[in-house]
């Protein structure tokens, strides 16, 4: 999905964000740097709808982003906390957010096992949250956004709890879920490296109230990717030809 | 050494030990104070137990204890469903909210025995008194738990069902109710040893059935041990329904954690 961020503001008791303006086209990473306190949970939090703007709007493949409102487009949300169910297992936490999508719960089941074990979590999917570490909680957190294959994927420094191999297997995992599925991610993140090795748009935000202080498009990033893309695209194309010949 | 000390202090704790030497103290004081002030004032404990032997050979004690256990059942499980309809209510409207607090900060400033002289006015002299008493009672305690369990839900947590899409039946079954229950058990668990208690002083009045009445009736023809007894009795059935009950469902509850 293209995002568009035009002129977003917010006041809480004082102003938070002034205006920041940015926009991605369907399939960009981006990533959101700032420093501390400076607004980026916040701009998070409007891009997905769970606070309203004080000024200017966002448009989800033009559609405008209303907080609260019923809307149909799968966004995934990674928050800086975990918030996993702590009564249901990992697998009952990611299969439950599969329900509104209508699959049946042998499908729900098959997709959440999927899903936790590209995030390193075969094995434990009967665990509760409370009996495994911080880091596999994130990354069932992170399993559970993924599951939903969202048109939009909004992560709160999601990888801070990780050590640093664990990092560095979620980075490539996102990456590759990026490169594969075409995902449009906003990505909050405190790291500069993280941001310039998986990010194609980087946008800076000033201290508060704040604005955008730098917006970089990380462009060899941007044509590999691309060029993933089409590479991925025709070697697709090529498979169901053979395999269409070899059935002729 | 200190091992086997630190072993045998462990089995001491689990059989109560310290408490049954407790005990044995406080009998051989009840048996010289019996002795020393006749059996009116203070029936022996041997008298006490041989009492409780003959009401389980007769059946009374289940006659009697059924009574109550009715009465109790029928009040104590209205008040729970009324308090789970009050949860309901303060969970889906801020309104209603307002309106369950300040009901319930009436009813529980409201007196055991307001309600067992009203009850007698309203229902005269049957069931129904003791029953409405027991409701009236439990009500406000089962209630205020509920309440509070439905106002700690994580607020995050909603969130994230918001962002995922939750209908309000599935936040409803998947957060709302799980991270209650254990506000509704504390609350029963309380609710039903006021239940055991209030119900025994409404059965005072008007009933001819139940460990209240029975209670009153061994003291109006003197005897004094089947008081102590009943209340034997009455003691019993609260540990057990703590043990076999509440302690199994609280642990069911907590296997998650
Ligand atoms: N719900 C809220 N009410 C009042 N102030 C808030 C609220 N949420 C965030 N803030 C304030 O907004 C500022 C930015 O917060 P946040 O977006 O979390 O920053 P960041 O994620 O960049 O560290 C902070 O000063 C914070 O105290
Ligand atoms: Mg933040």
């Amino acid at each position: 999905m293209k995002l568009l961020v035009a002129g977003v503001g917010k006041d809480y008791l004082i102003p938070v964000i002034d205006s920041v303006s940015f926009h991605a086209e369907a399939g960009e990473f981006v990533c959101l740097l700032g420093p501390n306190g400076c607004g980026k949970t916040t701009l998070l939090r409007i891009v997905g709808g769970l606070e309203p703007a004080t000024r200017g709007a966002v448009l989800l493949d033009d559609q405008p982003v209303v907080a609260g409102d019923a809307h149909t487009r799968r966004v995934g949300v990674v928050f800086q906390e975990d918030r996993l169910l702590p009564w249901m297992t990992l697998e009952q936490n990611v299969a439950l957010v599969l329900r509104p999508l209508g699959l049946p719960a042998a499908d729900r089941r098959a997709v959440a096992r999927r899903h936790l074990r590209l995030a390193g979590l075969a094995g434990f999917e009967d665990y509760h949250p409370g009996r495994v570490s911080g880091g596999m909680r994130q990354r069932a957190a992170i399993a559970r956004a993924l599951a939903i294959e969202p048109d939009v994927l909004l992560m709160d420094e999601p990888f801070g709890a990780l050590d640093a191999q664990n990092r560095r297997i979620m980075q490539n995992e996102v990456r590759r879920i990026w490169q594969e599925t075409g995902r449009t991610i906003l990505f909050v993140t405190h790291s500069i490296e993280e941001a310039v090795a998986v990010g194609t748009v980087l946008v800076m935000l000033s201290a508060r109230p704040s604005r955008v202080r730098a917006l970089i498009r990380n462009d060899v990033r941007a044509a590999r990717a691309a060029l993933i893309e089409d590479l991925n695209t025709m070697i697709m194309e090529e498979v169901e030809r053979q395999q269409g010949g070899a059935s002729a | 050494m200190s091992a086997s000390t630190g072993r045998a202090r462990s089995w001491a704790a689990r059989l109560h030990l310290p408490t049954l030497a407790a005990l044995l103290v406080v009998l051989g004081a009840w048996a010289v104070l019996s002795w020393r002030y006749g059996a009116y004032v203070l029936p022996s404990p041997l008298a006490v137990v041989a009492g409780l032997g003959e009401i389980v050979r007769t059946g009374e004690v289940w006659t009697h204890t059924g009574a109550s256990l009715y009465r109790i059942l029928v009040g104590f499980g209205a008040a729970v469903a009324l308090a789970l309809a009050m949860g309901l209510a303060a969970f889906l409207s801020r309104l209603a909210r307002g309106v369950v607090h300040d009901a319930l900060a009436v009813l529980n400033s409201t007196s055991v025995f307001v309600w067992i002289v009203i009850s007698i006015i309203w229902f005269g002299l049957s069931n129904w008194a003791p029953i409405f008493t027991t409701l009236m009672i439990t009500l406000p305690v089962v209630a205020s738990n509920i309440v509070e369990g439905v106002e700690n839900v994580d607020r995050r947590l909603l969130e994230m069902g918001d962002v995922y899409r939750l209908s309000g039946h599935q936040k409803f079954a998947a957060i709302v109710v799980p991270s209650t229950l254990p506000y509704l058990v504390a609350g029963m668990k309380i609710g039903f040893g006021l239940a055991l208690k209030v119900s025994v002083v409404a059965e005072i009045f008007g009933v001819t059935s139940g460990i209240g009445y029975i209670m009153n009736y061994s003291r109006e023809i003197l005897a004094t041990q089947m008081v102590f007894v009943w209340a034997l009795v009455m003691i019993l059935v609260m540990m057990l329904v703590d043990k076999l009950v509440f302690d199994a469902v609280s642990r069911r509850l907590a296997r998650w954690r």
